[in-house]
């Protein structure tokens, strides 16, 4: 294909994508070597509050931002180095308590918490997703023909719910005297409060992202079982291969570039969790790395917003989202040097 | 109910003439509103939109929107629906414009305790009053001979009897969700001890005597509640209230009318109302007053916003007062206080601090929602936190400009 | 296709295999199918404390809103006959009635009509002959039961305006991303550069980036979009906020590096000697993109179409901060208000817009089920 036709064919992908999304990139790492904030002045005003009949009035001083002629607010950009990076990750607490040994001194620190809950909840539910998404493709492949329409629409609710919607539902089963609380409580005996630590939150988070993503993993799986060579399988039948060794040796390394696609998949949306944060409202136990973007950047009261230091966190949230691609994306290097 | 004034953009097309009788005039000029989405702003928004011409934005989250939306030239709304706290990003920007003129002009019915003035000038129009007030079980209390407790230390006391009496799941509901609302019940405490927490200067001040008695009141407070107390937000105390689960709890004044709604509420006639507690004997409620209210955004024209003005003013009528008695502590000629209204006038009459709103303070407020989360689950110590709440104030006013 | 040997299984493989599934299938639609008893039901039983409550609705069936026997057969006849007509119906219909080319549109209008009748059918039709079979036969009502929160959703509070919102963003979010995408994706399969490469590469690490930091960074160039633009565009420079093709845009450039890896693996299925032969012909690139590789691209831009209309349709982070209320689209519309100070009865309201949401995506998957299968096994997924 000439360079010409190519470049015609991607040009209004890879604009969209430049406009949308590098731009914006770009901006936020050059944001984070700044710091923009309002110019403040101190000013005296008087402030009436409506009592109940009467109102009272009282002077006072405050800090509040200086207006230029046409009553804007000044804004000051002023270049910090790594400073907003350094505000983010403590690097002399995290020594000091790695030194120590102090985990909870750590954990104290809101950018290793997030991290800690972010890996956490990815490690832990990448091979949950995989191994149930597989098992329910080959349960479903067993199942008689007539069978297989209902369950694999039921199999696939989980997915196409809308997650804000799905993530409250779940949220309804459990908090407080939820259904499912009572359901625990009448069974065990004992009383549980499932929202009261962190623990629970983070296994119900992680509940959550199992049942709602599994079935993706399914849908793969099974249209991949569907090309199973048949042959393969009666041969090392044949060769007196027992169940379990035709599905460890020729069944999954079949799937295998298909288990490499759901990973990767499956890091990415699990690395970037956030609507559980939202949705379960866990930010009292629980936060993840973009959720604490998110609280950088949404502005409180007064309007004030730590758009610098939400730069920053944004920075090192990929920086690690990279790292744990890399080894996913050498295998995709490796292959594509392989086709061309 | 609330989706109705959501949509509102979609119906107002099709509402036509039928509509215009509850309004003295009919509205030309297509304008816009956005505010909170609690049952007052229902109510006043769908007063306004009956003059026609108004797409009414409720969203509970207003307060990201607002202070950009007002910023743009021309702005995206002509009316804003504000609180104390929330008007405070608009004035600072100098996004809102003053009212005199109006208030002249169009403004005769309003009291002069709604005219909000700053420097001089009208910046707001309030209409209703909110304070956290103490809202409790009449019957439990009666029969358990226990008196309505007027400090802490009696809630606590309270609570131990009811706890032992076994008649609710748990004495006390608060709105202690970490979001924002944790925040305000840390303030409400620490200035109930007296306490500033920001320095003329900008510096933190909760590192101290104020601020432990504070933090160790709030957590004795927790051994009554849901252990999911930091989940929880008025919505959620409301329901609990609602279905008999709790007894007693410091809740919004513009949540009282909900306990008497008979299609909801298990407890109808059983909850009244008190003044706020004091932190310590003899001092103000451990609450701050808070008003709600419209503003008028500056970059528009004068003509949207004479306009605005008076379909704002229609909106806050004593007509929709008198429909609406029981949706909020209204400042408007025509209300009359309800049964549930009382513990809201207890509490003013013993005048409680109007909420600090300023830049400052947002960035404390958030600072305090954020660190004593830890302290409560028991993951830190007092002091450590105080420290923390400080370190945290002190990296987000840098951001805001505050300090150097 | 006959059952090989080689799969042919023991008793007791099948009993685990189908106790799982039945297990997997209550976890999987137990939480819709409580949200959904409890949007038909009034407050106090909707958030009664007991399960039973909350099942048969004693309040409601107090308030005289009921279903009797009949009713509840109806009902549970019509859920049928739609399941039924979706599977194993429509699929025969839409290949009699639908040109090939236009295949796609044709099960856009099948699955609209379908969803149609069965509005129609449940709302408008059988109410009233049930109600008069009722009255006249005197059957008790025994099920606690009302869908006067649809009514009020629907009706009252003019929801349609959302979905009509909903369906502009996600239609057009859909047709925007595969038109571009699909493009983009033959490009790449068909070429071995570097360029293309690296293309591939970058667009996986952008798939893989958190959302809030784009979308934040959007929100106060769109609200001053005005203003900036006025230098170049004078008085006619829009507001981009607000705007639903702003947020098109956006969520068309999000969903871009999806899109064109699943088409590109799509294409890298379709043997280049097809197009390379209709080069020989004498077509260029574009016309033998089209004469060729567009009548069999079908199942793979279908299924790739589906996961773009998930995402648009489902979005929340990108239309909540971009769409102001004239052009909310459902989702915001809905989240809005179940977090928020609202009444109980707001809140019951609130579920049954999300049940109502929910309907759509029900009615697509019964329809496209196969496609997306069969659209997977023929491409994406031999990576």
């Amino acid at each position: 294909m000439k360079f010409k036709t190519f470049a015609a064919f991607v040009a209004p992908s890879v604009l969209m994508m430049l406009i949308f999304i590098a731009v914006p990139l770009l901006l936020v790492f050059g944001e984070s070597f700044y710091r923009t904030s309002p110019l403040m002045e101190v000013v005296e005003f008087e402030s009436c509050t409506p009592g109940f009949g009467t109102q009272t009035c009282k002077t006072d001083t405050k800090i509040a931002p200086a207006l230029d002629a046409s009553r804007r607010m000044i804004l000051q950009t002023e270049f910090v180095g790594f400073e907003n990076y350094a505000d983010v990750v403590e690097p002399q607490k995290f020594w000091t308590d790695v030194k120590a040994l102090d985990w909870a001194q750590l954990m104290d620190i809101d950018f290793w918490r997030a991290l800690r809950f972010t890996l956490t909840f990815t490690f832990i539910t990448l091979p949950l997703v995989l191994g149930l998404g597989l098992a329910l493709a080959l349960a479903v492949n067993n199942l008689t023909r007539s069978l297989r329409g209902p369950v694999i629409f039921i199999t696939l609710l989980p997915f196409i719910i809308t997650p804000v919607i799905g993530a409250l539902s779940i949220r309804w089963l459990f908090v407080g005297e939820g259904i499912l609380t009572r359901a625990m409580e009448a069974w065990s005996g004992t009383d549980i409060a499932m929202f009261a630590q962190s623990w629970t939150i983070e296994l119900l988070m992680m509940f959550y992202r199992v049942w709602s993503s599994a079935p993706f993993a399914f849908v793969i799986f099974y249209a991949g079982l569907q090309g199973v060579n048949q042959d393969a399988v009666e041969a090392a039948m044949i060769d007196g291969a027992s169940r379990w060794q035709r599905l460890r040796f020729v069944v999954i390394p079949y799937l295998m570039p298909l288990i490499v696609f759901v990973a990767l998949i499956h890091l990415m949306d699990a690395y970037r969790v956030f609507d559980e944060v939202v949705g379960l409202r866990t930010q009292g136990h629980v936060i993840s790395l973009q959720y604490l973007t998110y609280d950088f950047l949404m502005p409180d009261d007064a309007g004030n917003r730590s758009v610098s230091r939400a730069a920053a966190s944004s920075m090192l949230t990929m920086i690690g989202i990279v790292i744990l691609l890399v080894p996913m994306l050498r295998r995709t290097w490796a292959d594509q040097k392989g086709r061309a | 109910m609330y989706l109705r004034k959501l949509a509102l953009a979609g119906v107002f097309a099709l509402m036509g003439s039928t509509a215009m009788a509850a309004c003295t005039f009919e509205n030309a000029v297509p304008l816009k509103s956005l505010s909170a989405a609690f049952e007052a702003w229902k109510s006043a928004t769908t007063a306004m939109a009956e003059c026609g011409n108004l797409a009414a934005e409720l969203d509970q989250e207003f307060d990201k929107k607002q202070p950009e939306a007002f910023a743009a030239n021309p702005s995206l709304y002509q009316i804003g629906g504000v609180s104390n706290g929330s008007i405070t990003p608009l004035m600072n920007a100098g996004t809102i414009r003053s009212l005199d003129d109006l208030v002249a002009k169009y403004g005769a019915g309003l009291a002069p305790n709604q005219l909000i003035k700053v420097d001089g000038k009208i910046m707001a129009i309030a209409m209703m009053v909110n304070t956290q007030h103490w809202m409790y079980r009449k019957d439990i209390l009666d029969n358990l001979g226990i008196a309505v407790p007027t400090t802490y230390d009696e809630v606590l006391a309270a609570s131990e009897k009811i706890k032992a009496a076994g008649v609710v799941d748990y004495p006390l509901g608060a709105t202690m969700g970490v979001g924002w609302n944790l925040g305000e019940e840390v303030n409400n405490m620490f200035m109930g001890f007296g306490g500033e927490a920001v320095n003329a200067d900008g510096t933190p001040n909760v590192n101290n005597e104020m601020g432990l008695k504070t933090l160790n009141m709030l957590k004795s407070l927790t051994a009554y509640m849901d252990p999911e107390y930091l989940t929880a937000d008025s919505t959620y105390v409301q329901q609990q209230f609602q279905q008999g689960k709790i007894a007693m709890a410091n809740l919004w004044a513009s949540r009282a009318g909900a306990m008497d709604d008979a299609a909801e509420s298990k407890v109808v006639g059983m909850v009244e109302g008190a003044a706020a507690p004091a932190a310590m004997a003899g001092g103000a409620p451990a609450t701050t007053l808070w008003w709600d209210g419209f503003v008028i955004a500056k970059n528009i024209s004068d003509e949207e916003a004479d306009a605005a003005f008076r379909v704002a003013l229609e909106g806050i009528d004593t007509e929709m007062v008198t429909a609406h008695n029981e949706d909020a502590v209204w400042l408007i000629s025509g209300y009359t206080p309800g049964r549930l209204a009382a513990g809201a006038f207890a509490t003013a009459a013993l005048n409680p601090p109007p909420y600090p709103s300023t830049a400052a303070m947002g960035v404390m407020h958030m600072a305090m929602d954020g660190e004593v989360g830890a302290f409560l689950k028991g993951e830190r110590s007092a002091e450590d936190t105080l420290v923390a709440i400080e370190a945290a104030y002190v990296k987000g006013a840098k951001d805001a400009g505050i300090l150097k | 296709m006959a059952v090989s040997r080689a799969l042919r299984q023991p008793l007791s493989l099948r009993l685990t295999s189908a106790a799982f599934l039945t297990l997997w299938c209550l976890i999987a639609a137990f939480p819709i199918f409580w949200i959904t008893v409890m949007s038909v039901k009034l407050p106090l039983d909707a958030f009664a404390s007991s399960p039973w409550e909350v099942l048969f609705g004693p309040a409601t069936l107090a308030a005289g809103k009921g279903l009797t026997l009949l009713d509840i057969a109806a009902s549970l006849g019509l859920l049928w006959a739609t399941a039924w007509v979706a599977m194993c119906r429509v699929p025969l219909w839409v290949a009699a009635f639908t040109p090939p080319n236009v295949i796609a549109l044709g099960w856009l209008v099948a699955a609209a009509m379908l969803g149609l009748g069965f509005v129609l059918m449940g709302f408008v039709i059988l109410p009233p002959i049930l109600n008069w079979i009722n009255s006249a036969l005197g059957l008790p009502a025994i099920l606690g039961l009302t869908t006067e929160h649809y009514r009020a959703v629907w009706v009252e509070n003019a929801f349609w305006h959302n979905f009509l919102n909903s369906m502009k963003v996600t239609l057009g979010v859909t047709a925007i991303s595969l038109t571009v995408g699909t493009f983009a994706g033959y490009a790449l399969a068909r070429s071995g550069s570097k360029l293309a490469f690296w293309i591939l590469i970058v667009a996986l690490i952008f798939r893989a980036l958190p959302h809030s930091v784009l979308v934040t960074g959007y929100l106060p160039l769109f609200i001053n979009s005005a203003e900036i633009l006025r230098p170049f565009l004078g008085d006619a420079a829009p507001t981009l906020y607000g705007q639903p093709l702003a947020v098109i845009a956006v969520l068309v450039a999000i969903n871009q590096p999806f899109t064109i890896w699943m088409l590109r693996s799509f294409f890298h299925n379709i043997p280049a000697d097809l197009d390379e032969a209709a080069r020989v012909d004498g077509c260029t690139h574009f016309q033998a993109f089209r004469w060729v590789i567009m009548p069999v691209m079908w199942p793979g831009v279908i299924t790739t179409g589906l996961f773009s209309f998930l995402l648009g349709y489902n979005d929340f982070l990108v239309t909540s901060l971009l769409l102001d209320a004239s052009n909310q689209t459902m989702v915001p519309a809905i989240a809005g208000f179940f977090n928020r100070e609202t009444t109980m009865t707001d809140q019951v309201e609130a579920i049954a817009a999300a049940v109502s949401i929910t309907a759509p995506l029900f009615l697509l998957v019964m329809v496209f089920q196969r496609q997306i299968v069969s659209g997977l096994t023929a491409g994406a997924v031999k990576g």
